[in-house]
């Protein structure tokens, strides 16, 4: 049997990178996906990848409230959601200023929670769905030039779980899983350049990342395997952790 | 944008090297000073004083100081 079988999940940031193969993974898995960002050509790129039935996506910006509870009243019940949406913004300490503050945080830590406080009041969470937060490894390291995302992701880990602890009574289960550095088109939109990651690939034991690998991760919390994980913060890093 | 002012907030970004040592000339990637942080600052410093947004392998590929200062001109035109 498919691991997914008769699952509806709601993937964030499915027009790009990991997102868009986590739903080919999903579909792949035998569930229904609903697919969000902001880019409506690459969203039907993404659906256009999928297998399987029933597929729908949604254009929204996950920063504007309005959009949102637009999206999320036309949304139906839901098995699980992959929080997968997120910006990256590389700036040294002295260059940080308070817009860019609000910016990073807008996206990676705001609409984060103010998505879950929706779906949750409207009860569109099922009993025993799995939410999983993208988070990075970032939240976890001190990278120079990485205040703003990793403190972003790093708030976003702390919400977690307490998502879960108060989930819990439902059977409803949170997690994050923070991986390192994986090949997608974020890199390349970022301000430091491919050359420089592709150094950094010395670093992994494994070598960098591909979307797969994250999304093999992202199949295991989706999937009632993980029925007993919960508040788990997951690194997956190809042993870059180990140094 | 003045060549002079250019340099002088491109020099802000160091902590040892005097601006005396810079002129258009001079190869960033080969100052003693220079990194992977000091890359990631002085394109900030362009982002804030020019409202310029220069992308990563513009950085990389630029040789002199006059090569990014050329850069930042030619979004400045557009
Ligand atoms: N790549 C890495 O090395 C790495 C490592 C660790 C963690 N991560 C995390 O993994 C996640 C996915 O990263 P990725 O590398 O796949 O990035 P990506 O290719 O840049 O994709 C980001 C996705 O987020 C969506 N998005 C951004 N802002 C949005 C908004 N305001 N509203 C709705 N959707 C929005 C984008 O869609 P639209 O532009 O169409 O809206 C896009 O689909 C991110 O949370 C990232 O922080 C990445």
């Amino acid at each position: 049997m498919l691991q997914l079988e008769g699952k509806h999940i709601l993937v964030t940031g499915a027009s790009s990178g990991m997102g868009r193969v986590f739903c080919q993974m999903i579909a792949k898995e035998g569930a229904r996906v609903s697919l969000l960002a902001r880019n409506e050509d690459r969203l039907k790129e993404t659906l256009a990848l999928m297998g399987g039935e029933g597929h729908k996506y949604y254009i929204c910006d996950l920063t504007d409230e309005e959009q949102l509870k637009a999206t999320v009243s036309t949304l139906e019940a839901l098995d699980g959601v992959v929080f997968c949406a997120g910006i990256n913004d590389f700036v040294p300490l002295k260059f940080v200023k308070q817009e860019k503050l609000e910016r990073i945080f807008q996206t990676n830590y705001f609409s984060q929670v103010i998505l879950t406080q929706m779906l949750v009041k409207k009860k569109l969470i099922k009993r025993n769905a799995s939410l999983v937060y993208i988070s990075s490894l970032s939240s976890k390291l001190g990278v120079a030039g990485t205040l703003l995302y990793a403190s972003s992701k790093a708030a976003l880990n702390s919400a977690v779980r307490v998502i879960a602890t108060e989930m819990a009574p439902l059977g409803i289960r949170a997690n994050a899983i923070c991986p390192g550095i994986v090949q997608t088109e974020m890199l390349g939109s970022t301000n430091i350049d491919e050359e420089s990651f592709t150094k950094q690939a010395v670093d992994y034991p494994l070598g960098l990342g591909t979307p797969e690998d994250v999304g093999n991760a992202v199949l295991y919390h989706l999937s009632d395997g993980s029925r007993w994980l919960t508040g788990n913060c997951m690194v997956i890093d190809g042993g870059y952790s180990l140094k | 944008m003045e060549m002079k002012d250019f340099i002088e907030h491109f020099v802000e970004q160091f902590d040892e090297t005097p601006s005396v040592e810079v002129s258009p000339q001079t190869h960033h990637h080969e100052m003693d000073e220079w990194s992977s942080m000091i890359a990631l600052s002085v394109m900030a410093m362009i982002d804030e004083e020019y409202d310029v947004q220069i992308k990563a392998d513009e950085m990389r590929n630029s040789k002199t100081v006059q090569d990014l200062y050329d850069i930042v001109q030619s979004y400045l035109n557009k």
